[in-house]
């Protein structure tokens, strides 16, 4: 047990102390906040405020549920975003050598594989906290709408999201063998990871069978869910300004804190039964294929 | 007593042979040398032996068990390339290291300084590893891989693109460590008269061992000695009878051994004023042995 934390924290350390990656790892999230709120933020009140047309909202709901969307819609993206950059370490090891160093030692290979998904798993989480953390001075700032349930549940999404995105990069990263191979792979989860979970887009504006194709990937069902609880509390006190139910509901369809599986409303129970299913499925990839690995050698 | 014994060592990629039935076995303290080119096999026996690859077939014994995880406990290995963390301090990589062994707290206080005390790493151990020059590095390499105090030192073409003083340091640190704790020292090289120094040398071509002997039993056998003369006239030499050549300022005599050289001089004393006699190297007894010039490696 000794030697396994040993391990976890040499790979946290070898990634914070890395500057090169820690430094834009942590920047990123923040950029991308700025980023949502400077040329999304406008294009998410005026659609809030279209739903409501006919009926008078304050400013300060607005806001808060624009802030809603856009911190769940970072802290989704960056669960996995972040989950790739820190697996980094296990390929860097595989290239520099590093991992054979520990395979002389006493250590076994599924310990040295386990390290590697847990320190991902905290480097991970300690950054997309860092980023909620961000969010939440933002929210505070502009209307703070969330009961202390929705903030635990929040902050239970994350810890889910990231063990979901921890487990997709470890199954990913057991397979690439170079930076190069690292950096392409990361950019193209960066460009394509937030639309196909339903993040930069609400699925409800998408066309049917796009929207169908999307809600098998598991990664959609973590982001209704951050959706629905950063969000939820601020549509739900959109009745207190005698906003109708039907109303409220239609807004939270629309902006997917409730999620429809052809027509069929998902379960929130649902949501979390697929999102730890599918993580524990992936992590099953993950030691089925680092077996074989070390049968082929 | 045998630190390393290997039988009918086979290890098979597919239809490819990389070691292909090799025996040999490497007493307690000597400093034994595995010479071979490029793709001989000698890598993947040290990968077989370290526990880093699973043999075909074959049976390995370490310090007189059969080969397990354990064994790995009594082996230190130093890789070609360093593979230590280079953002972090030689300090917090060898702490690392060590707890893979289970070395921990006032042990490890106590071995890092005896490792300080022999390698003069006291300048450098806040250092990170990647700011250390070559010849710090390779310390801080020899450190990590004598951190739990192995029997057996495994030094995988340790001195591969190192300047000659850096070289000349790395094996003043190895021959001393030999000396005052009587370590076995397993060595890969390209270098030829690293081999020269070594107790014992096996050479290895196609995965197959082409020969198993001390440095001079080899040279006796595959090298011819030679007898450098200088201040004589080609006619002179022509009327010995034996082969010779231009060398430098003087002529080079080849004859088969000392025996031959010496009847040589005693019977034509006239011509032997200014000469000298030089055993033949391990580069010839390679050439002899693999058809492969030294230089090729």
């Amino acid at each position: 047990m000794k030697c396994f934390w040993a391990l976890v924290g040499r790979n946290c350390k070898v990634f914070f102390k890395d500057k090169g990656v820690f430094l834009p790892s942590l920047i990123s999230p923040l950029i991308l906040l700025f980023l949502f709120i400077a040329f999304l933020g406008n294009v998410y009140r005026d659609s809030i405020r279209s739903v409501v047309a006919g009926f008078e909202i304050s400013e300060g709901l607005v806001e808060s549920i624009a802030s809603g969307w856009l911190v769940s819609s970072l802290i989704s993206v960056c669960a996995v975003t972040i989950a790739f950059t820190a697996g980094t370490v296990m390929v860097q090891d595989r290239v520099t050598g590093a991992r054979d160093d520990f395979l002389v030692s006493p250590v076994s290979s599924g310990t040295l594989s386990l390290s590697y998904f847990v320190s991902t798993y905290i480097v991970t989480a300690t950054m997309c906290f860092f980023a909620l953390g961000a969010g939440f001075i933002y929210m505070v700032a502009v209307g703070w709408h969330l009961s202390f349930a929705e903030f635990v549940l929040t902050v239970a999404d994350t810890l889910l999201l990231v063990l979901f995105g921890t487990a997709l990069s470890s199954l990913v990263c057991g397979f690439l063998k170079s930076q190069g191979a690292v950096t392409a792979v990361e950019a193209t989860v960066s460009a394509a990871y937030g639309f196909l979970c339903g993040a930069y887009m609400p699925l409800s504006q998408l066309t049917e069978w796009l929207k169908n194709i999307l809600m098998f990937f598991p990664g959609t069902y973590g982001t209704g869910l951050m959706h629905l609880h950063l969000m939820g509390g601020a549509i739900d006190a959109m009745a207190e300004e005698g906003i109708p139910p039907a109303m409220i509901a239609g807004m939270k369809e629309g902006f997917d804190c409730t999620l429809q599986f052809f027509s069929s409303e998902v379960p929130v129970w649902t949501c979390y039964a697929v999102l730890a299913g599918a993580g524990a499925i992936v992590l099953g990839l993950c030691i089925v294929f680092n077996l074989k690995r070390k049968r082929k050698e | 007593m045998k630190s390393i014994e290997i039988r009918h060592l086979k290890k098979y990629y597919g239809a490819i042979k990389a070691v292909d039935d090799i025996s040999f076995s490497v007493s307690e303290g000597e400093f034994f040398a595995f010479l071979g080119v490029n793709g001989a096999g000698k890598s993947t026996t040290i990968s077989v032996l370290c526990g880093r690859q699973e043999k075909t077939d074959g049976q390995i014994w370490i310090g007189g068990k059969e080969q397990s995880d354990e064994m790995k406990r009594i082996l230190g290995v130093v890789f070609q390339d360093s593979v230590l963390d280079k953002s972090l301090t030689v300090r917090e990589n060898l702490a690392c290291r060590a707890a893979l062994y289970g070395i921990g707290g006032e042990m490890f206080t106590r071995r890092l300084s005896e490792l300080t005390e022999t390698l003069s790493l006291g300048d450098i151990l806040k250092r990170p590893v990647g700011k250390l020059s070559g010849g710090q590095r390779r310390r801080v390499d020899l450190a990590r891989a004598l951190v739990h105090s192995p029997r057996i030192l495994i030094l995988d073409e340790p001195t591969t693109g190192l300047d000659p003083n850096t070289r000349r340091q790395v094996w003043s640190v190895v021959h001393a460590l030999r000396k005052s704790q009587h370590i076995t020292v397993f060595l890969t090289t390209h270098y030829m008269e690293e081999a020269a120094d070594a107790d014992h040398v096996v050479i290895l071509d196609g995965g197959k061992i082409k020969a198993d002997d001390t440095p001079l039993n080899l040279k006796n056998r595959y090298a011819f000695d030679a007898i450098t003369l200088y201040h004589v006239g080609e006619k002179a030499l022509q009327n010995l009878s034996v082969p010779y050549e231009r060398a430098g300022e003087g002529w080079r005599i080849r004859v088969e051994n000392t025996a031959q050289a010496t009847e040589l001089i005693v019977k034509n004393p006239q011509l032997f004023s200014d000469y000298e006699v030089t055993k033949g190297g391990m580069d010839e007894v390679f050439l002899a042995v693999t058809g492969k010039r030294a230089e090729a490696l």
